[in-house]
This record gives structure tokens, C-alpha cells and sequence, in this order.
């Protein structure tokens, strides 16, 4: 590691793990912007937090549920940054270099919310019905015979090693594109690029499967009679879709406030709003397939899980669901002309963050009440507050290094970027 | 009326009609694509609109440079997309209510579930279907006979060389002015080529 780049104290590494580098940005990419941009997000976030923490003391359940539901809506962001670094890296992009940061910044989120998932475990008995002992008991009046079956799956210990696994790989891979990208800015070693892409091919193979597992984990086991193969990819794509809506939103905010304004132009915005458009639709399609097998099939463990989202008030909930995830946005995002003007598309992006909130309530929320449908001031509070603190230290690490990764290969391609 | 209607449609194409002296237009040959990009500016700011560019492959920013503006395929796209979709529907809603309606394990004779993958199948085919056949249709092809042929030197444009061609049917265009123009802007081996509708 060359001698400007140095790592972090530990005490530090959860925030960053490399020591500041704006000093040493082109003045053209550094930060130039107050320090409000990460304290306004954590006050929020603090507030948020402190509303949940007066649910977890009156109504514990609810506030367990409402923690998840905020918690895996900043997961999927982290995930959807991590799949698009690598897919950037492997396939040696060169239109989106001067966004790359963005992402980048964001995937060293993964060891926060491995902090911030704890309060998850300690409601594992309100979230996870499968962790109650008794389910396994033959002799029990609970004893139940499918998820008995299960067990060898659905256990405690297992599960907690299998998390623990998947935010040791994801920090490994994040921790080793960050800080190659971060040490690249000032130190032109000709063999980053292809570290990064090394990572990145491991990345996305071992990734493919673990996100695929941590959703059947955290989200699908939930509802643990339930079961979907499709249910790894359906989160995948919502999350691919947010990532879009957020590298829009954050390029508008800095170029709003007076950085990269030449740096990203219309054509990048085009492009990210073509991901957007594409990934609104791919989670329909998704969604769909997943729907129409169980509804076709038509067997009672598969479509009880839609019944519940089907009656008791979530029938209203799943069609805001349809409506506001796909069929809106498909209308409105299609034309060439909405993803070139910038406050429509910036519009579009905080509507689809927002649906892709509502898409983890709408999965996790009616397990805990599928007879009465609610949103509980706890599900706002715990979503602010979660996202608040996250943003905050994703604006904090972003402040602290070149906006862009000011000595990759293929950054002047990307500053000539057309694709009219 | 018609007939001018016609033929500035067919001018979008640049399918160009000979004049009444079977003046067809100039054609001129410029050394390399930066050229014939700069050219093609400055024909157009010229006021020219009956004109072309031919070159062996495609250019950056040539369409800008041209003024082509944006294709309207995308709305022929659209157009197909939506008949796709209504076509399905009409049809499986007809094939599973009315034409042959079977009990599949009581559910409904029609029902949206399992007809949206041939929605969407045929929204697809008819929409890319009509994306093929209207872009076609936009640059006038295919098009076996095209008068600048009749220069020998035209037909290194699929080899070497960079064309702009400047119609007769064009408001601004004047034999003389008009090859003086491109030779102002650096054009060789400036023809005029006729086009009698008879084989030479």
C-alpha cells in the first residue's frame, strides 16, 4: 500500500476503513459540500430511532417487525450497489465510471448493518416463528409436522452461522473493491483494475447464491411453511432497481450543490434511468413468474402466502404494490424525454425507493398480522431511522475521498460519454 | 398536392425525385469522416435539406450534424406493442370463453393469470416485428435502384470513401452555386449525376 493511502484506526474501520484521501482529489472531483450532507441524514436518523425505541418498550412485536422492514430495505440498497460494482468492473464499463463512486461508497455499508441487524436476532422469537422449540416436540400440542421436517434447515445455530457467513463474505468482497478503488485514486498501480475484476468475478458467483440464500433466510423463512425458489432473484431485482434510483438521486444532490457538474452529464442520467425503467419491469416479471406458478399449481402451502396478501385489508396493499411498483412507473418512465429531465427523473427515483420500501413491508409486514391490515407509525420511524443513519455514513465516507475514481483507465471515456 | 406530399415523404427517406431536365443531383468525395461530418454541417446550416451522407461505416455524431433529429420508430414501436396487446387479449379471452371453453380444475373458463404471458409474448413480437419493419420503412429500403450508382466513383462507398450527396429536388439547390459550395468545403471528384430512367 503506497504511502498516501493509509488504513484506518479501528475504531473507525466500521465508518471507513481508509484514512482520508480528499486532500489529495483533483480539486475538480473533491467535496466541496457542508457537512450538514451527513449530519442532516443521522439527525433524522436518531430521531427515527428514538420513536422506534419507545415501540420496542410499549409493543415489542410490532417494533421488531418494523426494525425489519427498515433494516432490509437498506440491505437491499447495499446489495444492489454491490451487484453493480461488480458488474461495472467485470465487464470493464466505461459509461458509468464517473458514478462508480457512488456505489462503491455505499457496498462498505455491509459491516453497519451487520451492527445494526443485531436488534433483528435479539426479536428472532417475535419475527421467526420457526425458532419456537416446541414445533419439534412430538409430544407437543404445537408440534408440527412440515416444519419439524425442516428443522435440520431452520435452526437457530445454523441460521446464525449462515448469516454470520454472508456478511463475512459480502464485507471481504466490499472491503476489497472499496479500498482498491480508494487506493487507486493515488496510487497508479497498473495492476488494480485487474484485482478489482479478480474480486469482482468471485463476487458475483459466490454472491449469486448468497444473496439468493439470505433472502430465502431473512425474508422468505418468515413465513416458514412458504417456500419459492424464484424468492432469491425477486429481491435481487428490487434491489438492482433502488441502486438506479439512488446514484440518480445522489448525482442531482451533488450536482445541485455545486460538484461533478460537468462530469455527469444527460447521457449518464439517461442510462441510469434506463436501468431503472428496465429493473421496474424485471421485478414485474419476476413477481409475476413467482405468482402465476403457485396461482397455476394451486397448492395450499404455496398460495396461502398470497391469501394473506389477498384479504383482511392487504388486498388494497397488494394493488398499491402492483400499481405503484410497475404499472405507473412503466408509463411514466418509458419515454426518452422523462429520463432526460432531471426533476422528473429525480421524482421518479424517490418513487421507486419508496415502492421498493413498500415492496419489504408488504413481504414482511402481513406475517405478523395477516388478519388486519395496518402500517404502524413504527414501520415510518424505524424506516427513517435505519435509512437516516445509513445515509449519514454513506455521505460521511463519501465526503472523505475523490468524488470519482479519479485514476481508473477508462474515466476519460466515461467524461466523453454520448449515447445520442 | 398529393405528388409534393409524396415526395417530400419519400425526401425523409432520401429517396430524391430527378428533375424535368433528369437532373438528379450533385454528388462530391471527401478525404476522411471529420470532413465529411464538418461538411455535412455546413450544408445544412447552407439551408440545404435534400441532402445525404454515404460512408462505410457509421459516424459519431453524423445524425447531430445532419439534423436528423430524433427517430419517431419509437411511437411505431408503441403503436405495435399496444395492438400486440389488445390482439392477445381479444384472443384468448375469445379461444377460452366463447371458441373452446374447457374445465381446468375450476378455474375460470378466462382469467388474466395464465393469458399474460401470451399478452406479453405477443406485445412483444408485434411491437419488434413493427420496430423492423417501420425502420425499414423510415429509410426507404430496401432499394434495389438508386441513380448515384451511375457514378463509377460512387461505389467505393462501400470501401474507402466519403460521399455527400446534395439532391436536385432541394428548394436552395442551384447546379452551380451548389458544386461550388462543396467545393468550398474541401469536397473532390465533384459529379453531377443524371437520372433519365433509362439503362445507359
Amino acid at each position: 500500500m503506497s504511502e498516501t493511502v493509509k488504513r484506518n484506526n479501528p475504531l473507525f474501520w466500521l465508518i471507513d476503513p481508509m484514512r482520508s484521501t480528499a486532500s489529495q482529489a483533483d480539486p475538480a472531483y473533491r467535496y466541496s459540500w457542508s457537512q450538514m450532507a451527513w449530519m442532516l441524514p443521522l439527525a433524522i436518523g436518531i430521531a427515527g430511532l428514538v420513536v422506534s425505541a419507545v415501540g420496542w418498550a410499549t409493543n415489542s412485536q410490532q417494533f421488531y417487525f418494523s426494525y425489519l422492514i427498515g433494516w432490509a430495505f437498506c440491505l437491499a440498497l447495499t446489495v444492489g450497489a454491490y451487484f453493480f460494482v461488480i458488474i461495472q468492473h467485470l465487464t470493464k464499463a466505461r459509461w458509468s465510471v464517473v458514478i462508480r463512486r457512488i456505489p462503491e461508497t455505499l457496498i462498505w455499508s455491509f459491516p453497519l448493518l451487520a451492527v445494526l441487524g443485531i436488534p433483528v436476532l435479539l426479536g428472532m422469537h417475535d419475527l421467526y416463528h420457526w425458532t419456537h422449540h416446541d414445533l419439534f416436540d412430538p409430544t407437543s400440542e404445537n408440534y408440527d409436522a412440515v416444519l419439524a421436517g425442516k428443522e435440520s434447515y431452520l435452526n437457530t445455530p445454523f441460521f446464525l452461522a449462515r448469516v454470520a457467513f454472508y456478511f463475512i463474505f459480502w464485507t471481504f468482497i466490499s472491503f476489497k473493491l472499496y479500498t482498491l478503488s480508494v487506493r487507486q485514486d493515488n496510487d497508479p498501480d497498473p495492476a488494480i483494475p485487474k484485482l478489482q475484476r479478480k474480486y469482482s468475478a468471485i463476487g458475483l458467483g459466490v454472491g449469486a447464491i448468497v444473496v439468493s440464500f439470505a433472502a430465502f433466510d431473512i425474508l422468505m423463512s418468515l413465513d416458514p411453511h412458504w417456500f419459492s425458489t424464484i424468492f432469491g432473484v425477486y429481491f435481487f431485482a428490487g434491489s438492482f432497481m433502488s441502486i438506479m434510483a439512488v446514484m440518480i438521486l445522489v448525482s442531482i444532490t451533488l450536482q445541485k450543490n455545486g460538484m461533478l457538474k460537468n462530469e455527469i452529464k444527460l447521457d449518464h442520467y439517461q442510462d441510469l434511468g434506463k436501468f431503472l425503467f428496465a429493473f421496474t419491469v424485471f421485478w414485474a416479471y419476476i413477481a409475476f413468474s413467482q405468482y402465476m406458478l403457485i396461482w397455476y399449481g394451486n397448492l395450499p402451502e404455496e398460495t396461502v402466502w398470497f391469501r394473506h396478501r389477498m384479504e383482511h385489508g392487504w388486498e388494497g396493499y397488494s394493488a398499491v404494490l402492483l400499481l405503484g411498483h410497475f404499472i405507473l412507473p412503466f408509463m411514466l418512465l418509458i419515454g426518452r424525454w422523462g429520463k432526460r429531465w432531471l426533476p422528473y427523473l429525480g421524482f421518479m427515483a424517490i418513487w421507486m425507493l419508496t415502492m421498493q420500501w413498500f415492496d419489504m413491508f408488504w413481504l414482511i409486514k402481513p406475517v405478523m398480522e395477516a388478519e388486519h391490515a395496518s402500517l404502524s407509525l413504527y414501520d415510518i420511524s424505524s424506516w427513517f431511522g435505519l435509512f437516516g443513519v445509513f445515509a449519514a455514513a454513506f455521505m460521511y465516507r463519501f465526503s472523505r475521498h475523490a468524488l470519482v475514481p479519479q485514476r481508473d483507465p477508462r474515466l476519460h471515456k466515461s467524461l466523453s460519454f454520448t449515447n445520442s | 398536392m398529393l405528388n409534393q406530399i409524396a415526395s417530400e415523404v419519400k425526401a425523409t427517406m432520401s429517396i430524391y425525385e430527378a428533375q424535368e431536365d433528369a437532373l438528379y443531383g450533385v454528388v462530391a468525395e471527401f478525404a476522411h469522416p471529420g470532413e465529411l461530418l464538418h461538411a455535412a454541417g455546413a450544408v445544412r446550416e447552407a439551408g440545404y435539406r435534400h441532402f445525404d451522407t454515404h460512408s462505410p461505416f457509421p459516424i459519431h455524431g453524423m445524425d447531430k450534424a445532419m439534423g436528423l433529429g430524433n427517430s419517431i420508430i419509437g411511437f411505431i414501436t408503441l403503436g405495435g406493442g399496444i395492438i400486440g396487446l389488445s390482439l392477445a387479449t381479444l384472443m384468448q379471452w375469445w379461444m377460452s370463453e366463447v371458441s373452446y371453453p374447457i374445465n381446468i380444475s375450476g378455474k375460470p373458463f378466462f382469467a388474466v393469470e395464465p393469458s399474460i404471458p401470451i399478452m406479453f409474448e405477443l406485445t412483444v413480437l408485434i411491437a419488434s416485428l413493427s420496430t423492423v419493419i417501420g425502420m425499414f420503412a423510415l429509410n426507404g429500403l430496401p432499394r434495389p435502384y438508386n441513380p448515384l450508382f451511375y457514378s463509377t466513383n460512387f461505389l467505393r462507398v462501400t470501401d474507402d470513401a466519403f460521399f455527400l450527396h446534395i439532391a436536385a429536388s432541394d428548394k436552395q439547390f442551384d447546379l452551380g452555386a451548389t458544386q461550388k459550395l462543396l467545393k468550398d468545403l474541401g469536397g473532390k471528384n465533384i459529379e453531377t449525376i443524371r437520372d433519365s430512367g433509362e439503362e445507359d
